[in-house]
């Protein structure tokens, strides 16, 4: 992605900014600058340096090499999912799940990712709900474990 | 006299049992992050600042966890430095460049052992440095009004974008980017819903949490993949551990000049560590002459930059604690920490809440002896850790991220955001936008949105009273400077130097 795209997003973010911006009043108002005049401000700043990127970009950004694409994918996917299913599976079972994708992706086999995964959703789990009373959520685990 | 009275209360705080262990975990974990390739100040800072909260520490307390994470990580970026030839934070590269040599010399113990002794005077000469400026520039910050404080963030903003080097555009961006997070949700002076797309999470804005968490450590990992360091060239430690007589006499002067000298650089915002090791280093450099062998092992090139970063991260608070405007990445994400308190970092810090900030600052001596402590004699513990492969270490990075975000609301959608937000962040970061002013912007657009508007309302909407006050003015015309002198002096001056800086 070059310079060019980055300033053309950063301009339509600008402008779809200012057009949801435009519309922010106070119903009753008691000072002179109401909650519309930050954001546009903002709005026309991101437009401005997105025009500036647009005119004059700089040399090519940081490429991806093609041998990180798929790591990194898999990588991104892992997150979300590990972020969509850390309620319903809990957080032990949830953390397995994303470190083997993750560890494997980091260079190690799938056996290594995937103890590593079971030991610290265990380890952090008994450290951080039990010990720290930093609740966590228990998930498919919940008859063992309690908690939901 | 009053300051050594404060000073003494403060020690009174930070020798609590409970304080002196936090500090202790602090500087442990600090030193741990800052030895890891990849992860920085920032990173530890950001992934331990949700814990911090979730296990309802006070707020000084949470303040020396924080602070003690961030000299450890100044201590322990010299580690990997010396012994691996890679830097562990970015304040550590200058240290790689006459500290792997004296590794390969077999004086890895030397090198490991002056520099933490240099370390260790750059933070204690410069929270001298705190101790005795900070009141003043608290009191002389009181007169401040609305319109000097719009004027104030401006220049923290135009620093962060002109030190920041190569894309000055860029940095502003982030800056623009993180105050437009910043205005998400109700706006408590009128009652209006912003950008929240009618979704309830979003009504009382985007969690502070989430955004750091995102921003600096899912996008950190993303980072890390591609660039896969193996410990196979770990240098071992053998030999004499610990420099001599000579060696102290050698470094004495270089390292009290790059402590100072790294203060000064901290204290500004937008300069850091990075920049002050730099700086120092080439400084010790030419005023060795021909009679010094840096590049080859000079020990003097290993104990001044390392002096010159734990002074400088030392000397960042003094913006933080006394203008409630951080300087740095770090010091923005700590900052932010404290507004999850409801505490507003400002002058008035000094005379409302002594206990936190004399705390952190006596905490800040004490923190250096544990470190000093830690990173001589402990220092083969280290050295194991660093053999932690990431395969191991990563997913654990990303269940702690996630369990610090899920302990605020307890709701998978922040979850989700944070995953979106260090997406995107990985993105902007690979088109080589820096992070700090975006996060920077996060943390100052609400105080900065407040400030203008109650600075208009005062002239009912005249824009004259931005550039009133002589104090104002000054802060405009340094804006100005901050943004315009970079970019000429890079135009002048020659190209060996630009690298060297870089």
């Amino acid at each position: 992605m070059s310079d060019r795209i980055l300033g053309a997003a950063c301009v339509v973010a600008g402008a779809g900014m200012a057009f949801a911006a435009i519309d922010y009043a106070a119903p009753i108002s008691y000072e002179p600058v109401g909650p519309r005049a930050f954001p546009l401000l903002l709005a026309g700043l991101m437009a401005l340096a997105g025009a500036w990127l647009i005119a004059r970009p700089g040399p090519k950004g940081l490429g991806l090499a093609r041998e990180h694409l798929k790591p990194i994918g898999l990588a991104i996917v892992a997150v979300f999912v590990y972020a969509a299913l850390f309620e319903t599976l809990g957080f032990p079972l949830a953390t397995a799940v994303m470190a083997l994708p993750v560890g494997m992706a980091f260079g190690g086999s799938w056996k290594q990712s995937l103890a590593a995964g079971v030991a610290m959703g265990l380890v952090f789990y008994v450290m951080f709900d039990k010990l720290l009373d930093v609740v966590l959520p228990t998930g498919l685990l919940s008859f063992v474990l309690g908690g939901h | 006299m009053d300051t050594l009275n404060f000073l003494l209360g403060g020690f009174a705080v930070a020798l609590t049992p409970e304080n002196l262990m936090v500090a202790a975990i602090g500087a442990f974990i600090g030193t741990i992050v800052g030895m890891l390739p990849g992860l920085g100040p920032i990173n530890g800072v950001a992934i331990l600042m949700p814990l911090a909260f979730a296990l309802k520490l006070p707020p000084e307390t949470a303040l020396i966890l924080l602070a003690a994470v961030y000299m450890g990580c100044e201590y322990g970026g010299r580690i990997s430095s010396i012994l691996l030839n890679v830097p562990g934070d970015a304040g550590a590269i200058m240290t790689a460049l006459d500290g792997h040599p004296m590794a390969k010399k077999g004086l890895a113990g030397v090198a490991l052992s002056i520099s933490a002794w240099s370390s260790f005077v750059g933070s204690v000469i410069a929270t001298v440095g705190i101790v005795l400026f900070a009141p003043l520039l608290a009191r002389w910050a009181l007169a401040f009004g609305p319109a000097e404080y719009f004027a104030l963030m401006c220049f923290a903003f135009a620093c962060i974008t002109g030190l920041m080097g190569d894309a000055p555009v860029k940095a502003a961006l982030a800056a623009v980017i993180g105050l437009s997070l910043s205005t998400v949700g109700l706006d408590s002076n009128s009652g209006v819903y912003r950008f929240t797309g009618g979704d309830v999470h979003l009504s009382d804005g985007i969690q502070f949490i989430v955004v750091v968490i995102g921003v600096f450590s899912v996008s950190e990992i993303l980072l890390m993949l591609e660039q896969h360091h193996s410990s196979s060239g770990l240098i071992q430690v053998a030999g004499r551990k610990l420099f001599n007589l000579k060696e102290m006499a050698q470094t004495w002067w270089g390292t009290v000049r790059s402590s100072v000298v790294g203060f000064v650089v901290g204290v500004l915002p937008g300069a850091g560590a990075t920049i002050a090791s730099a700086m120092t280093y080439s400084m010790e450099k030419r005023l060795a002459g021909p009679g010094g062998t840096f590049g080859e092992g000079d020990i003097r090139g290993v104990a001044a930059p390392e002096a010159a970063n734990n002074a400088s991260a030392a000397g960042s608070f003094v913006p933080m604690l006394t203008l409630g405007v951080p300087g740095s990445g770090t010091t923005a994400v700590m900052v932010g920490a404290l507004s999850l308190y409801n505490i507003t970092p400002g002058p008035a810090l000094f005379t409302q809440n002594p206990t936190l900030v004399w705390g952190l600052i006596a905490s800040l001596f004490i923190a250096n002896v544990m470190l000093l402590f830690i990173n001589i004699p402990m220092v083969g513990v280290f050295t194991k850790i660093l053999r932690l492969p990431n395969w191991a270490l990563v997913p654990g990075i990303l269940a702690v991220s996630a369990v610090g975000v899920y302990s605020v609301h307890a709701t998978t959608f922040d979850l989700m955001l944070m995953s979106g937000l260090g997406v995107a962040g990985y993105i902007l970061r690979k088109q080589g936008m820096p992070m700090a002013p975006l996060i920077l912007g996060f943390v100052l657009g609400d105080l900065m949105e407040q400030n203008l508007r109650r600075a208009l309302s005062i002239t009912n909407g005249e824009l004259g009273i931005l550039v009133e006050s002589p104090i104002s003015i000054g802060l405009w015309f340094g804006a100005v400077a901050m943004v315009v002198v970079p970019p000429l002096m890079r135009l002048r001056a020659p190209r060996h130097t630009a690298a060297a800086a870089a």
